[in-house]
């Protein structure tokens, strides 16, 4: 390999055929005269322009539908070599940062020699080793290209904001899974919002039999096992539920407050005496009425309960998490919309009351396809209010269109799996964190269950990774019509 | 090894294969080789302008033109259409000499198929001290006689790649004399001979050997020097719709030159270029009006030019990819170290110095 050009932070490296360089590889171009090293990635690889090779092609055109047919009598054997040039390719990469004294500083302001310096591959252990990607809470996310292992530490995905995203089926969900998982293993509280009923299994093995998780995963389906009863909710949580799932307007919520503070000044909240409450409310018509049509939704869900013994679970996982660590799966598969958005409000009241009394220490949030449940004001609340009370949120989704630019230019951490659509490509590629030419360039080529994993669990440095299989009964497969039938 | 090959190619596609003196490969090869272990301890110097060079015999010279055109009616029945090419290239410059590459190939089309054989490239480092071993060595395998070993033919160092190539060049154009029967040969350049790459005798020997056979020689120029009234022949061109050839008279070339062949100007479809086109004067003369028509009958000529002849001259022209690749092949066999030698008319005169092609 020769360096060939250098243009700001991007390096063009002359490759040739023997030298099997792949999007998503790393190089160190080391110039011994100035002792320093260059670390790069390649973004892409293209043909380099040799002169002549038009020519070349040109000639070898069809004759009617076959190319002309014929004999090179080449005694000297200079065919291979002309192939040896026609198909040296060019390396585009990215500087990811400057070696020195065994010190790694994100510099690319300094001009390797042309003529002096080695290029050659940076294997991924060596390149994790230089950039110190290990700690004390090892997770395995999968195999490097190099049969190498990618292990990221917990702690890199602690107080931070990571995003999962990719095309249907490239396997988002599973990396999820793995990540909380791992996370639980280390004692962590971790909370999913399971849109599709898919982690309900987590603590099966494939085979059917109980894992190591079992105990760990606590799966919430509402109205079935989880309920509320009203005297344990807090007043800002019911207002959250009001105002933003069920769009009470403001003198309706006004009125729906003191008559909730009045009843529980008398020790009776409870869902019978809240709806003669508001029947026997003397205020205006339709204040009673959108606050009877409200009632009736809490009613309808089937969430809400007066038994205390039956609202009592969330607090019994979370204290169970809280000690040996745990995941609260929040079943929403076969909820309505509007009970969803109860739910999701009623869950994320209860963390941040839990937090904020310090019943929890921090908490990871998987949210899956979080467009579908919660409301527009949580976005920005999520990365930046609740982050300090401690809900660190993972969003997973396969449209990256639906997730704010601001969380995109807030996120810590991504792992984004194969998308093919440009548009797609171009709202993850606002992410902070990495330049948008990485993104849509070693993204589009990535086969499915590989990951591009960007941000701090890497120290910056993308990596392209596997991810590893996972002993888990798997509930996320799509229901298929043929299937039997094949 | 490449006399093995050749005869192996020749059989597979069923082109008639008497035997074919062969040597001339073989021995070039082995020049090549040899000249090569001579420049490894030499440091080489990249050629910077890759000119490459094809044969043209032509001089300028005043003819007549008959005004009446010969009406030419295309004749469809199968006939062989053979073409050779050369080329040559200048790889690069050795403290005591040149690096040239030749390649030729040999094009035919018959049952609406072209096929090629394509010989080379070979390399020769030619030095003073070798370039009269080298061009003999060569020479000699190729006839008996010696006609350009006299000192008057003695070629220069830069004169040698064009040397070589017409060596290899006539070799191929005899053997495809040898080889076909009942076609037609297509040469690029003229059939005046006389000069040290076209000598009389060699000259004549192919266009006998290619008679012998029923065949017949038309040899195409891309470029004339040859004027009527003051204009380039290929100028002058009639208001009649092509195809048609214009018959030339009176030319008499200067000694040693002798002209082979009768000079015609073709022109072959409307498109507003001809060719200055030489037929075998020893061909029957009813044959040589009837060997263009069947030409024009068998074989495509888009812009007038003979498309076999045309992809008989791509297939051997070096490209820059393929320079590249010679340069890598005497860097990597003979461990030939490239330096790079300012080119001192840029040095000199900055943007006004056009390089060491120009004046």
């Amino acid at each position: 390999m020769k360096l060939y050009k250098k243009e700001g932070n991007v390096l063009h490296v002359l490759s040739f055929p023997n030298e099997a360089v792949e999007k998503g590889d790393y190089l160190l171009v080391e110039d011994p005269e100035a002792a320093k090293a260059i670390i790069a990635q390649v973004i892409d690889v293209q043909f380099a322009a040799v002169p002549g090779v038009f020519e070349e092609l040109l000639r070898t055109l069809p004759d009617g539908d076959q190319p002309i047919q014929g004999d090179d009598i080449d005694p000297l054997e200079i065919a291979p070599h002309i192939n040896y040039i026609q198909d040296a390719s060019l390396l585009v990469c990215k500087i990811r940062a400057t070696l020195q004294n065994e010190l790694l500083s994100p510099s690319s302001s300094w001009l390797p020699s042309r003529s002096q310096s080695t290029i050659k591959k940076l294997s991924i252990p060596m390149l994790l080793n230089l950039a110190k990607v290990d700690g004390k809470l090892p997770i395995i996310l999968g195999g490097t290209k190099d049969s190498s292992l990618l292990t990221i530490d917990a702690s890199a995905l602690d107080g931070r904001l990571n995003i999962i995203t990719g095309k249907k089926e490239c396997g988002k969900s599973h990396l999820s899974k793995l990540l909380m998982v791992s996370l639980v293993g280390y004692k962590a509280t971790v909370v999913v919002f399971d849109l599709n009923g898919e982690y309900s299994s987590l603590g099966m093995s494939s085979d059917g039999k109980k894992n190591i998780y079992y105990d760990k995963i606590h799966v919430l389906t509402p109205s079935q096992n989880f309920k509320v009863s009203l005297d344990q909710l807090h007043l800002n949580v019911v207002m959250g539920i009001l105002v933003h799932a069920l769009h009470l307007p403001g003198t309706s919520a006004r009125e729906f407050k003191r008559i909730w503070k009045q009843l529980k000044e008398k020790g009776s909240l409870t869902l019978s005496a809240l709806g003669d409450a508001i029947r026997n409310l003397n205020c205006n018509q339709h204040v009673r009425d959108a606050l009877t049509s409200r009632f009736n939704s809490f009613i309808n869900c089937g969430f809400f309960t007066d038994s205390a013994a039956e609202g009592s679970l969330i607090d019994d996982c979370l204290l169970k998490a809280k000690d040996c660590g745990g995941a609260l799966i929040i079943n929403l598969r076969n909820t309505a919309t509007i009970d969803r958005q109860i739910v999701v409000e009623y869950v994320l009241g209860k963390l941040v009351d839990s937090l904020q009394s310090w019943k929890l220490q921090a908490a990871f949030l998987f949210a899956e396809e979080a467009h579908l449940y919660l409301r527009e004001t949580y976005w920005d609340d999520i990365v930046t209010r609740m982050r300090h009370f401690g809900i660190f949120t993972t969003f997973i989704t396969n449209q990256p269109d639906t997730i704010k630019d601001g969380i995109y230019r807030q996120a810590d951490n991504i792992f984004l799996f194969n998308f093919t659509n440009e548009h797609d490509l171009e709202v993850v590629s606002r992410a902070a964190r990495v330049d948008a030419e990485t993104v849509k360039s070693i993204a589009r080529d990535l086969p499915p269950h590989h990951c591009l994993t960007l941000g701090r669990v890497v120290r910056d440095f993308p990596m392209v990774t596997r991810v590893r299989a996972l002993d888990i009964k798997t509930m996320g497969e799509t229901r298929l019509f043929f299937r039997d039938n094949s | 090894m490449v006399i093995e090959q050749y005869t192996v190619t020749t059989q597979k596609y069923n082109f008639p294969q008497p035997t074919i003196d062969t040597a001339l490969p073989q021995r070039f090869l082995e020049q090549s080789l040899s000249s090569l272990k001579r420049v490894s301890p030499a440091s080489f110097q990249l050629n910077q302008q890759n000119a490459q060079h094809f044969n043209n015999i032509d001089s300028a010279f005043s003819l007549s033109l008959k005004p009446e055109p010969i009406l030419l009616i295309p004749r469809s029945q199968e006939t062989l259409i053979a073409a050779v090419d050369t080329s040559t290239i200048k790889i690069g410059e050795t403290s005591k000499g040149v690096v040239v590459a030749v390649r030729g190939a040999t094009v035919w089309k018959q049952h609406r198929h072209y096929r090629y054989t394509r010989l080379g490239p070979f390399i020769f480092h030619v030095t003073e001290d070798n370039k009269k071993m080298v061009f003999n060595s060569l020479e000699r395998s190729y006839f008996d006689t010696l006609y350009t070993s006299s000192q008057q033919f003695t070629p220069t160092l830069f004169q040698m790649p064009t040397r070589i190539a017409s060596l290899l060049e006539r070799w191929m154009q005899n053997a495809i004399a040898k080889t076909a029967e009942n076609g037609l040969i297509l040469l690029d350049g003229s059939l005046t001979s006389g000069t040290a790459d076209a000598p009389v005798q060699r000259m004549k020997q192919i266009l006998e050997t290619a008679r012998k056979r029923g065949n017949t020689v038309l040899a195409f120029s891309k470029a004339t020097n040859l004027r009527f009234n003051g204009y380039l022949i290929t100028d002058f061109l009639p208001e009649r719709e092509p195809p048609y050839l214009l018959e030339t008279t009176g030319l008499k070339p200067k000694p040693p030159a002798v002209l082979l062949g009768d000079i015609y100007v073709a022109r072959f479809n409307r498109a507003k270029l001809a060719f200055r086109l030489d037929i075998d004067r020893g061909a029957v003369e009813t044959d040589r009006i009837e060997s263009v028509e069947k030409l024009i009958g068998n074989d495509v000529y888009k812009q007038s030019y003979p498309e076999t002849l045309r992809l008989s001259h791509i297939l051997c022209t070096f490209t820059a990819n393929e320079v590249l690749a010679i340069q890598h092949f005497i860097m990597r066999k003979h461990g030939i170290h490239i330096i790079n030698r300012p080119d001192m008319h840029r040095l000199l005169f900055g943007p006004f110095g056009k390089g060491e092609g120009y004046a």
